[in-house]
């Protein structure tokens, strides 16, 4: 139980460091990619301004809503493995996993819309950030659902919930930090005037 | 023991490193990469303008890729030691590891194919030094292959005296993300997503050879540990 108690003192990492490397270094790469998107919208304000209205900035709050959610209850699964209870933590994670599933469909109507609309990826430069960035972070979202499912799947029948804990925390990590990038971008791309 | 071959073919990955680059950059002047804006009579008088220089450089590049290949069975020799039989993961990553050189012979000919008749219709020549580029640096697809099943291998070796540290396995996966836009580099001719542009080419340049020092690191360390542990 001493990670239990290294958490509860604040002094211990959630899952291992090494996939501290993995999630850092992932968040260099968005912070990249808003960085090229916010020197490109500063070389064409007026383009992007009016590109961004055609958005639809309640799709994005429901989105951000879904993955806050997630994110609730991935909180709550890690504290399910660490009382031992594996029945709730996978209740939790699968809980999880269906805002993720929300999110893809909320999606999948929003790229509808925009394809409708006539927006491509070739329209101009603001769509063509607008569909890699969110794009990408889909990307992360699908990696993230398969991580939750190998958890969910890895806890089935699992006896030792010390033994768990390093795994769920990575996944859970990731998990917030694919939460937090869409945070940002939801920010950068739907709200900055 | 083989600690002595095990060893030449570690320093291989530094031998590539260095004859490519030198290749790439001051020989070929393909570094910064030439824009894919510019016109067919701008690329053809780029191929005109420095021929032998560009056909110097391409025979290094290409010459220089055959160090990859040994690299490739060094890390295969390391993952063995991770694995359990039947070792699966050691062979994904010398079949993948074998095919991906073939990105970096592949191109030098398209390009010497550009150079070969620098006299040729401008528009023949954009389209060689196009299919360069593009095969350069659109395929992540065995890279991507290598990087996870070296970083799954590394996360699966489960001794008391790891290999590797684990974060190298977590840093595997990085790089085969940071792979990943270069294959977006299909729809742009300008921007960050074109073949010269920061996340088609500058991240991943960058981002190979610094996987190829931290990989060089661990795998001389690596043997030198083997070396120690069974005398030669």
């Amino acid at each position: 139980m001493s990670n239990v108690a290294a958490a509860r003192s604040g002094e211990h990492l959630p899952g291992e460091a090494g996939v501290w490397v993995f999630i850092l270094g992932d968040m260099v790469v968005f912070a990249l990619l808003f960085g090229v998107f916010v020197y490109y919208r500063a070389a064409d304000v007026p383009l992007f301004a009016s590109a961004q209205l055609s958005l639809n900035q309640s799709l994005g709050a429901l989105n951000t809503l879904l993955l806050l959610t997630s994110s609730w209850f991935v909180v709550h699964g890690v504290e399910a493995v660490r009382a031992q209870r594996a029945t709730l933590a996978r209740g939790l994670l699968a809980a999880a996993f269906g805002c993720g599933v929300g999110f893809m469909v909320v999606k999948y109507f929003e790229y509808g819309e925009k394809l409708r609309a006539g927006h491509t990826i070739t329209s101009n430069d603001f769509f063509m950030y607008y569909y890699l960035l969110t794009g990408i972070h889909l990307l992360h979202v699908t990696i993230g659902m398969a991580v939750l499912a190998y958890l969910w799947q890895r806890l089935r029948g699992a006896i030792d919930m010390d033994a768990q804990l390093s795994a769920v925390e990575c996944g859970a990590s990731f998990w917030h930090m694919v939460d937090i990038l869409w945070i940002l971008l939801f920010a950068l791309v739907y709200l900055m005037r | 023991m083989n600690t002595k071959n095990q060893m030449w073919c570690v320093w291989s990955g530094i031998a590539f490193a260095i004859f490519f680059t030198l290749g790439f950059w001051p020989i070929t002047h393909f570094m910064p990469p030439p824009s894919p804006t510019m016109s067919a009579a701008e690329v053809a008088s780029m191929y005109a303008a420095n021929t032998n220089q560009i056909r110097l450089g391409l025979l290094v590049m290409m010459g220089s890729s055959g160090f990859i290949l040994p690299f490739t069975a060094a890390i295969a020799a390391q993952m063995k030691r991770m694995e359990d039989a039947p070792s699966i993961l050691t062979y994904l990553q010398l079949v993948s590891g074998a095919v991906g050189v073939v990105f970096f012979i592949v191109p030098c000919v398209l390009w010497s194919v550009a150079a070969f008749r620098p006299e040729r219709a401008p528009e023949l020549i954009q389209l060689m030094n196009d299919a360069g580029w593009m095969l350069f640096l659109m395929p992540f697809t065995t890279f991507i292959v290598q990087n996870f099943a070296i970083g799954i291998a590394i996360l699966g070796d489960r001794s008391a005296q790891p290999v590797f540290p684990r974060w190298v396995g977590f840093f595997n996966f990085w790089v085969a993300v940071l792979f990943i836009p270069g294959g977006l580099l299909t729809f742009f001719k300008s921007g960050p997503f074109a073949w010269h542009g920061l996340l088609a080419f500058w991240v991943p340049f960058v981002v190979f050879f610094t996987w190829y020092i931290v990989m060089f690191v661990f795998m001389r360390k690596g043997v030198l540990a083997q070396a120690s542990v069974r005398p030669a």
